[in-house]
């Protein structure tokens, strides 16, 4: 036991709460980073050239790579808000900068964005999948294998109803990941990295294919981006038509039509915001892997979004592109690729898989996204603590989910399957959130004091005062591109200014209600609480003595762990933590946290039912809340820190005792050194308690596997010159020539033998009787000893 | 009406214009950090 005499005491009757502000991270490189936002950025590759085309005309190409050009600036608005703030993102920026009313504004923009994203990709996704499906139909209906009888029933060849069976697949996508962040999935950026490996190989395959085809076939010119070659329908010039019947204004002011040509394209860039969210989980040195990442990621987008869209209409003859394929180019640049067609077929199969798990993937960020934008909006106080409350078996924040995926599936049945619809209200969000950003940098160069890491460059001084003509100008084309689209834009203009109107009266109706009750609940969490903020975690500064057991708790609700554990453990002797870890998830990064906000209502209430039931045993607990990305990643690290002897767990909804145990074990795996090993101990409701040893241990060897060793023993120091041979010294070699094996030629054999026993010893496990819990005392009614080697 | 209209028009033209001239000297000063920032990847961790 340490010489650390007793557990945090206060000199009030007040409950210390140590509250950690900083967050638990387990940090990424900057290559995982930009998967996860090209996740989200290159999916808009799939829809942003058909949407562009069919508004500007043929020249669309030019301004997708004009967008892309432009968006290696907003990168370095993103860049240098990042080096400002580690969580750098609109919301942040633009309360800083220009105060809440602005801040609520610009994140109504950023919702509406988000909300847009699940449906547009949704759709997208279907638009892929339906015109593969009818291609193929066609195919074999060439070939005569569709039957007659079955062109008699539908008076022709089959051909499913494209926009409706799209609009079909993006509500099944969206219910499905409704469902998954209902019970709460864990984001992982290995998943994201995967998907981008699939997609690269797509990209890199399209580009050599076309310059081939380029070869073969020749190319159709893409008009140069110049007045003249604009071609603007009713629908693209919006509220502009009605007074400038045609195209007259475009024509009048040339440059005015280039302008609007840009607003058409500028979805293509959507996603530059989760940037901001990746950032804080960057691994050092920060800065140097944020400019990594975001050149990774602009460079990636530009080749991607921006050479698609030339190759498309190079390569796509004009009859069809448009009429046929402007809502999945990718797999219409697939058909009119230089070769067989069966090769082509298979192609745009491969196009379709990968559209597929991008555009589903962004359907699930969109979620994840606006779930954390309201989280930590509500957690701020203007949105009404009611739509934080956790689900009672997953403890999801499931009304906002619900929200969220009400106004998604809203949004996809209103829009009736139409990707051009969803592209033109999409970029409202896109480009009013990038508006706000860019005005809130340009307000932050005079006003922001603090350390700034770097700046968007061009920036010179006139009579000592520093002028930035590179931001400015950066947020002079989006300030300028927002307002235009403002005009001709008609229906994303009237349904996001609605959207946003009703988030905006939401978010300032909800926090005069809330201004009352916070008040009152300060004053009650002021009598019962006493907030101690500390940067980190560390033992000493906590008070806590070594061989501590961490209790992290979650669900009030669920505190049988903890009656387990105070039944058992004399607090005198050795100090309980109760944990809290507040989880702040990818998508919820840019937004930060004050102490009180880490501690808000529910873990007050969450900790007045813990210190209760410490309170019944009448001993005392040490009470901790942690802000987290990972809580598996919060634990171990708490853990470690505290140099805990044991974690106590309840059990998972969602997965068994082993699968929590590897999931803590594969945290541990990735903790730095120094690390200690921990036993961790999952407690059901009915006390049949699973013990798992986190972190290398000697093995428990059971008697056979001693008397083996021991037998061996015997015969080799029968052996000339090995009389002096130890029991251990034949168990290294024994385990080195099992390691030579099993990296070489017999490692399937080894494979075969290890599953053989692992399924024999499952059975005899499931039939032992008891164990000795870290805890001290021997437990009869316990389950099984299950040692953990992750 | 119509002469607001133009007068908006005109308005953001400039912007449009002077900041795209703009954005652009950001790209091309950008850029050679970029290229910097290229060629350094290779020393990074990863994790």
């Amino acid at each position: 036991m340490s010489s650390i005499p007793s557990p945090p005491t206060s000199s009030s009757n007040r409950v210390r709460i140590v509250v950690a502000t900083s967050v638990m991270l387990t940090f990424i490189s900057y290559w995982r980073a930009a998967a996860i936002v090209l996740n989200d950025l290159a999916s808009s590759a799939f829809y942003a050239c058909g949407i562009a085309e069919q508004a500007v005309g043929k020249s669309a190409p030019w301004f997708i790579v004009g967008v892309m050009l432009f968006s290696f600036t907003v990168r370095a608005v993103y860049v240098e808000s990042c080096s400002m703030f580690v969580r750098g993102g609109v919301y942040k920026v633009v309360k800083e900068a220009l105060g809440g009313t602005l801040a609520k504004l610009s994140v109504s923009a950023l919702m509406f964005d988000y909300v847009l994203t699940g449906p547009i990709s949704g759709v997208s996704a279907g638009q892929y999948i339906v015109g593969l499906i009818n291609e193929v139909i066609l195919t074999a209906d060439a070939h005569g294998w569709i039957p007659r009888a079955v062109h008699h029933i539908f008076h022709g060849t089959p051909q499913f109803d494209v926009n409706w069976t799209s609009v079909l697949f993006a509500l099944a996508v969206t219910i499905y990941f409704w469902w998954e962040n209902i019970k709460g999935i864990h984001e992982s950026s290995e998943k994201a990295l995967w998907v981008m490996q699939i997609t690269t190989i797509m990209v890199v395959v399209l580009l050599g294919w076309s310059a081939f085809t380029l070869l073969k076939n020749g190319y159709q010119t893409v008009p140069l981006p110049s007045p003249s070659n604009l071609h603007f329908t009713k629908e693209s010039l919006g509220f502009l038509y009605h007074r400038f019947p045609g195209d007259s204004l475009p024509r009048m002011f040339g440059v005015l039509g280039i302008l609007i040509a840009f607003g058409h394209s500028i979805l293509a860039m959507s996603g530059e915001e989760s940037l901001a969210q990746v950032n804080r989980e960057l691994a050092h040195p920060k800065l140097k892997n944020l400019k990594r990442a975001a050149l990774v990621i602009a460079l990636y987008s530009f080749i991607f979004t921006g050479l698609t869209a030339l190759l498309a209409v190079m390569i796509i003859p004009d009859s069809v592109r448009v009429p046929v394929y402007k809502d999945n180019l990718i797999a219409g640049l697939a058909m009119f690729m230089y070769g067989p067609e069966i090769l082509r077929l298979v192609f745009r199969g491969f196009v379709v898989v990968v559209g597929f798990l991008i555009l589903s993937g962004a359907v699930n960020t969109a979620i994840i996204g606006s779930n954390g934008v309201l989280n930590r909006v509500s957690e701020d106080g203007v949105l009404a603590d009611w739509f934080r409350r956790p689900q009672r078996k997953y403890g999801t924040s499931y009304r906002i989910i619900n929200l969220i995926v009400g106004l998604q599936i809203f949004t996809i049945i209103a829009s009736r399957g139409d990707v051009y619809a969803l592209g033109e209200a999409y970029a409202f969000g896109v480009i009013w959130s990038f508006a706000f950003k860019g005005l809130a940098m340009l307000v932050l160069r005079f006003k922001y004091k603090g350390e700034r890491g770097w700046k968007v460059p061009i920036n010179f001084r006139i009579g000592g005062i520093e002028i930035p003509f590179g931001l400015a100008s950066v947020t002079l084309v989006l300030l300028a591109v927002a307002l235009m689209n403002l005009f001709t834009k008609s229906v994303a203009t009237v349904s996001g200014v609605a959207f946003s109107a009703i988030f905006f009266a939401i978010f300032t109706l909800s926090e005069i209600a809330n201004k009352k009750k916070t008040a009152r609940s300060n004053k009650h969490m002021n009598d019962q609480f006493q907030l101690l903020q500390r940067d980190t975690v560390e033992r000493e500064s906590l008070s806590i003595r070594r061989s501590n057991i961490l209790v992290p708790v979650r669900d009030y609700n669920t505190l049988t762990h903890l009656h387990w554990t105070l039944e058992r453990i004399d607090t005198r002797e050795q100090d309980v933590v109760v944990m809290s870890a507040r989880i702040s998830r990818f998508g919820a990064a840019a937004y930060d946290l004050a102490p009180d906000q880490i501690f808000s209502d529910y873990e007050q209430t969450l900790f007045t039912r813990a210190v209760a039931v410490a309170e019944s045993f009448g001993k005392k607990v040490s009470l901790l809340v942690v802000p987290a990305a990972d809580v598996w990643a919060a634990i171990v690290q708490t853990a470690n820190n505290l140099e805990s002897s044991a974690v106590v767990i309840g059990v998972s909804s969602k997965m068994t005792p082993q699968e929590q145990a590897f999931n803590l074990g594969r945290a541990w795996e990735q903790l730095p050194e120094p690390k200690r090993q921990f036993v961790l101990q999952v407690v059901p409701p009915d006390g049949r308690v699973d013990t798992f040893r986190i972190g290398p241990h000697s093995p428990t060897m059971k008697d056979e596997d001693v008397l083996l060793l021991h037998r061996l023993w015997l015969n080799i120091t029968r052996e000339p010159g090995l009389d002096k041979l130890h029991h251990n010294e034949i168990l290294r070699e024994a385990l080195t020539r099992f390691a030579r094996d099993y990296g070489a030629r017999d490692r399937e054999q080894i494979l075969k033998d290890l599953r053989r026993v692992n399924s024999s010893d499952t059975a005899e496990r499931d039939t032992s009787q008891g164990v000795s819990g870290p805890i001290g005392r021997r437990e009869g009614g316990e389950g099984p000893p299950v040692e953990h080697t992750p | 009406m119509d002469l607001l209209i133009k007068v908006v028009a005109r308005i953001l033209e400039t912007m449009f214009l002077v900041g795209i001239f703009g954005s652009l000297g950001v790209l091309i000063v950008s850029f050679v950090e970029d290229v910097e920032t290229l060629f350094d990847m290779e020393d990074s961790s990863h994790s």
